[in-house]
């Protein structure tokens, strides 16, 4: 009987011992190991991660990529991101990562700064200014390589258009001018819903993004101080941006409450609401038309010749008349990685002309490369594709410090509250305020 | 008959009420333009199910669930026959509070533990192994096991293992020539249950395994899912359908073999 | 005493070392302000985490959904039903008994994502349900206009067929001969049901009801597919907030502490359950 207890307390001990050191006993060569997302139809990461992989190989004889792809939504992504990160063996060498969370995950000590790397590589240059920043923390250092970024602005759908009479295209000057529209269309239209702007917790950061931060910094407001380095609560460009968000969701001339916090409205609205000309106008991402390729999810070939574009035009038309908001990934270096410099090298290499040329004509990411978005095959890619590169100069990105995805989740939750009319704007703002002092701490809120 | 009418209604009522909910999964997985509307189109084809027959979509998936909750079930059933034994043998004190502390223990959400576990995981480098996933699975699903493992042995009456302890049988041959014999179906019923617990588990799988082809099926069904919301829905509807086939057929097989009345009789007793 | 408690082994090394190391590290996290990501170091905060808890709205919302839900969909829902049902097919004949324990068995046997999405395109405003009333002029999104009705129904829809099974077995070993006899002296249906039936299968009903109480108490599949606690917070039972907080907001150490005034919760409920067994055996 002894025998056995002994043997149990001994395979308790000897089991996780014996398979801690399988770990040491890797093969010579190098292995950089690579984190990102693949998710239903986002396989475009996959399969340049792949054709990344062979070429690195072939470059470095010996060394091995091992590609770490995870299967999951945006915010389980993070979430096997920040564990896999939190364990140095499990930690990657390169990541993939979303702008929005970079300085989070700076203050976690999981990335690497990459400066002396970057003054090292002559492709460096050719990255818009913008694009630099993305990935530069308070504490000015770069810890990513953008691989491409994205734009906002006004979808219309110009055969509903059409019937209502109304001129095409269509450039509103001002928010009032969206409204005006809106209103039209409307009346004239019963059964169509003018106009989408995303908004709720369901939408998640595409309420943020796409809809308050494309009101927001079209005021004289923003969301973050950079100079006093405080989070702005209360402003009145909040208090008009949910204003706006109010008047859309209580005239009706958006989407239905209960429709718009569906969760799968997004999915909706693409494959069904603007195909089916069930909307007239949507503020939305330039990857939409991604869905109506024919490698898309839900081919449509009229897309181009049915949809119009317009540029999201500031307040009340202030200069530069026009906004938009930008995100984007990075590809980043793990604090923890063994061998940084063989890290940088894949990121390099990743990131090269024609492979950030192939993946930004893949994925339908606006090239943050000047010899990029120079080039005749990127701009024949998408005839989209021109009119989302120039809003890049009037483009803005998120504040994306470490507080931001809780400071996003407030905004969710506030615009929730005034499109279903639990507040006012007014009272919306004042919680915002005060969440926000909780949320960051009360000596980080202006 | 007459009489009885009330009672056959209010079971027509109650099975209708079950299956309505399979509707929309049964109607989309064979049309091939499937959206979230219940509008049939009257168009039938299998293009759902033919455009995701490969290896990678169905099979590779479904044979790594299959692994992983076969050897989950087999690992918790052996576990649980043992710890069962002394638990349905010689009632103390002590037998019946360890019942109850692991059975409350199932009530922690396991989400809850994931990070520990995680943390563990990659500090004696078992993440990414199948056997190490399946034993946390196991361990998981152990406390259930032996709480309906011990109430099946319950009725095995001790008096017939009698004899054999007066011809000197220790407790491992009394338990396996003499217990174990007799308590066939309720090993069946505690490995089935384990074994469709498991099948349906995603958060422990995705947490612990990294490579996409140890991944089971209930992780890659997300896949069905694009980045920006697109929703393959039909394809989703004839995977879901492909996905739930094999435990909806255990369950029959299971209630053949155990005659009409399958039931989990005596397993949760109490 | 000890050598015959040896068997037992295998699942006490089991459970010490993959399940109980594990809670332990959590019981240490939910006095710590561990985040996921975005700080670098942890801090110990004492009750913090507890004190915060009592002062969020919407912990204490979420924490009277969840009673809600319990009682709903567990304690009335499932276990009347799993009741009802095996009372119903008490004596059918072999075809009706096949088709009703089947059809929710198979609700059973779905995985929980499958489920939720089949509960979610059942309700959607253009959903099957939608469709069949059409014709008497209703047409509304149910998840968003009663979610946690919906909710209930489908978590009672999944989890029936477990009452259901107990309690079959549990009259198979009631002596009909009782039953007969009581009806001789003319007793009612109900009359038996309530001075017969129920005590003899007191004991079931009983642990039928801890079982249920404590599987429904962390569920959060099936709700986070079908309403990710929404619309608002109107859905948002405790394991969904504790997973927003842990894993949205990554406030590891506030969505730890969640998980263990959940546990106690479950073991408060527990204990109740087995003092009524206690008085019924005494």
């Amino acid at each position: 009987m002894r025998r056995i207890v002994t043997f149990t307390a001994l395979s308790v001990l000897i089991l996780p011992a014996a398979a801690a050191c399988d770990s040491s006993t890797g093969d010579g060569g190098k292995t950089v190991t690579v984190a990102y997302q693949k998710f239903g139809a986002f396989t475009q990461m996959d399969d340049q991660m792949k054709k990344v992989k062979s070429q690195y190989e072939a470059a470095h004889p010996g060394s091995t990529v091992k590609l770490v792809p995870i299967e999951a939504a945006e915010n389980d992504y993070y979430t096997k991101l920040s564990l896999m990160n939190r364990s140095a063996n499990t930690a990657p060498d390169v990541m993939y990562e979303d702008t929005f969370l970079v300085n989070t995950d700076i203050a976690a000590g999981f990335l690497a700064p990459i400066d002396d790397h970057l003054a090292k590589w002559p492709d460096w240059s050719q990255f818009t200014d913008a694009s630099k920043t993305a990935a530069k923390a308070l504490d000015g250092k770069t810890y990513g390589v953008p691989m491409g970024t994205d734009t906002r602005a006004l979808w219309y759908n110009k055969d509903l258009f059409a019937q209502a009479g109304i001129t095409v295209p269509w450039e509103p000057k001002t928010w009032d001018d969206i409204l005006a529209t809106a209103r039209t269309l409307k009346a004239k239209l019963p059964g169509v819903i003018p106009l989408n702007v995303y908004s709720g917790k369901a939408a998640g950061e595409a309420a943020t993004m796409q809809g308050l931060e494309m009101l927001l910094y079209g005021t004289q407001d923003t969301l973050y101080d950079d100079a006093a380095k405080k989070w702005i609560g209360s402003s009145p460009g909040m208090l008009d941006s949910l204003g706006f968000i109010k008047t859309i969701y209580g005239e009706g001339l958006a989407p239905t409450p209960q429709d718009a916090l569906d969760p799968n409205f997004g999915s909706r609205l693409s494959t069904e609401l603007l195909p089916g000309g069930k909307l007239a106008i949507a503020l939305d991402g330039s990857w939409q038309s991604g869905t109506w390729l024919p490698t898309g999810s839900k081919p449509w070939p009229q897309w181009n010749t049915v949809l119009g574009l317009a540029a999201m035009p500031t307040q009340k038309g202030q200069a530069p008349g026009r906004t938009s908001m930008s995100g984007g990934w990075v590809l980043s270096v793990g604090s923890k990685s063994k061998d940084k410099q063989a890290a940088f090298d894949f990121v390099s290499l990743a990131l090269n002309k024609d492979n950030t040329l192939a993946y930004d004509i893949a994925a339908s990411q606006i090239a943050e490369r000047a010899d990029v978005a120079a080039d005749p095959a990127y701009l024949a890619a998408n005839p989209t594709l021109k009119f989302f590169t120039d809003l890049v100069t009037v483009t803005h990105f998120r504040p994306a410090y470490a507080d931001y995805p809780q400071v996003s989740n407030a905004i969710q939750v506030a615009m929730e509250a005034v499109m279903t009319g639990q507040q006012s704007p007014q009272q919306a703002v004042t919680a915002f305020g005060n969440q926000l002092k909780q949320v960051v701490g009360p000596d980080k809120v202006k | 008959m007459i009489r009885r009418l009330p009672v056959y209604l209010a079971l027509a009522v109650v099975a209708v009420a079950f299956l309505l909910p399979f509707g929309w999964l049964l109607i989309a997985s064979v049309q091939p333009g499937a959206a979230l509307n219940a509008d049939i189109t009257w168009e039938v084809s299998a293009a759902n199910f033919t455009d995701i027959l490969d290896a990678d979509t169905v099979f590779i998936p479904m044979w790594n669930s299959f692994v992983i909750s076969g050897g989950t079930a087999l690992l918790t059933v052996l576990v649980a026959v043992f710890a069962a034994y002394p638990l349905s043998r010689y009632r103390t004190s002590f037998g019946r509070s360890f019942l109850f502390v692991i059975l409350f223990a199932t009530g922690l959400p396991i989400t809850a533990v994931m990070v520990p576990v995680y943390a563990m995981y990659s500090r004696f480098n078992l993440i990414d192994s199948v056997p190490a996933t399946i034993a946390f699975m196991a361990a998981s699903s152990l406390p259930f096991a032996v709480w309906m493992m011990k109430n099946f042995m319950d009725s095995v009456p001790v008096s017939l293992e009698e004899a054999a302890w007066t011809d000197g049988a220790g407790w491992f041959q009394s338990l396996r020539r003499i217990v174990l014999p007799l308590m066939v179906p309720g090993l069946t019923v505690v490995l089935i249950f384990t074994f469709v617990l498991q099948w349906g588990n995603f958060f422990v799988p995705f947490i612990l395994l990294l490579s996409p082809e140890k991944q089971p099926a209930s992780v890659t069904i997300y896949t069905f899912f694009s980045q920006y919301g697109q929703v393959a829905y039909g394809q989703l509807a004839a995977f879901s359908i492909l996905y739930t086939a094999p435990v909806i057929l255990l369950y029959s097989a299971l209630s053949k073999v155990l005659g009409g009345a399958f039931s989990l009789t005596g397993a949760v007793k109490g | 005493m000890l050598r015959r408690f040896t068997p037992l082994l295998p699942a006490v090394a089991l459970l010490l070392v993959f399940f109980a190391g594990p809670m332990l590290w959590s019981v240490y996290t939910a006095f710590t302000d561990m985040a996921l990501t975005g700080s670098v170091s942890v801090d110990f905060v004492g009750a913090d985490n507890f004190t915060r808890m009592a002062q969020d709205p919407a912990f204490l919302h979420s924490l009277l959904l969840t009673l809600v839900f319990v009682v709903g969909s567990a304690v009335i829902g499932q276990n009347t039903l799993g009741l009802l049902i095996a009372l119903l097919l008490r004596g059918r004949g072999r075809a009706s008994r096949t088709v009703v324990t089947g059809l929710i068995i198979a609700a059973w046997a779905v995985p929980e994502t499958v489920a939720g999405f089949c509960w979610y395109a059942f309700l959607y405003r253009t959903g099957t349900l939608n469709q069949l009333l059409q014709h008497f002029g209703v047409q509304q999104n149910w998840l968003y206009t009663t979610p946690m009705l919906a909710v209930i129904l489908a978590n009672v829809w999944r989890g029936t067929a477990f009452s259901m099974l107990v309690y079959s077995a549990a009259l198979s070993d009631v002596p009909p001969e009782l039953v007969e006899a009581a009806q001789v002296d003319g007793a009612s249906a109900w009359q038996r049901l309530r001075h017969i039936t129920l005590p003899m299968i007191r004991r079931s009903i009983v642990s039928n009801l801890m079982l249920i109480t404590l599987q429904t108490l962390a569920a959060f599949g099936l709700i986070y597919v079908m309403t990710g606690g929404g619309p608002g917070n109107a859905s948002q039972t405790t394991p969904l907030y504790m997973y927003q907080q842990s894993f949205k907001f990554y406030q590891l150490g506030y969505g730890t502490a969640m998980a263990l005034v959940l546990l106690l919760i479950g073991g408060l409920f527990s204990l109740i359950y087995l003092r009524l067994i206690k008085l019924e055996d005494g």
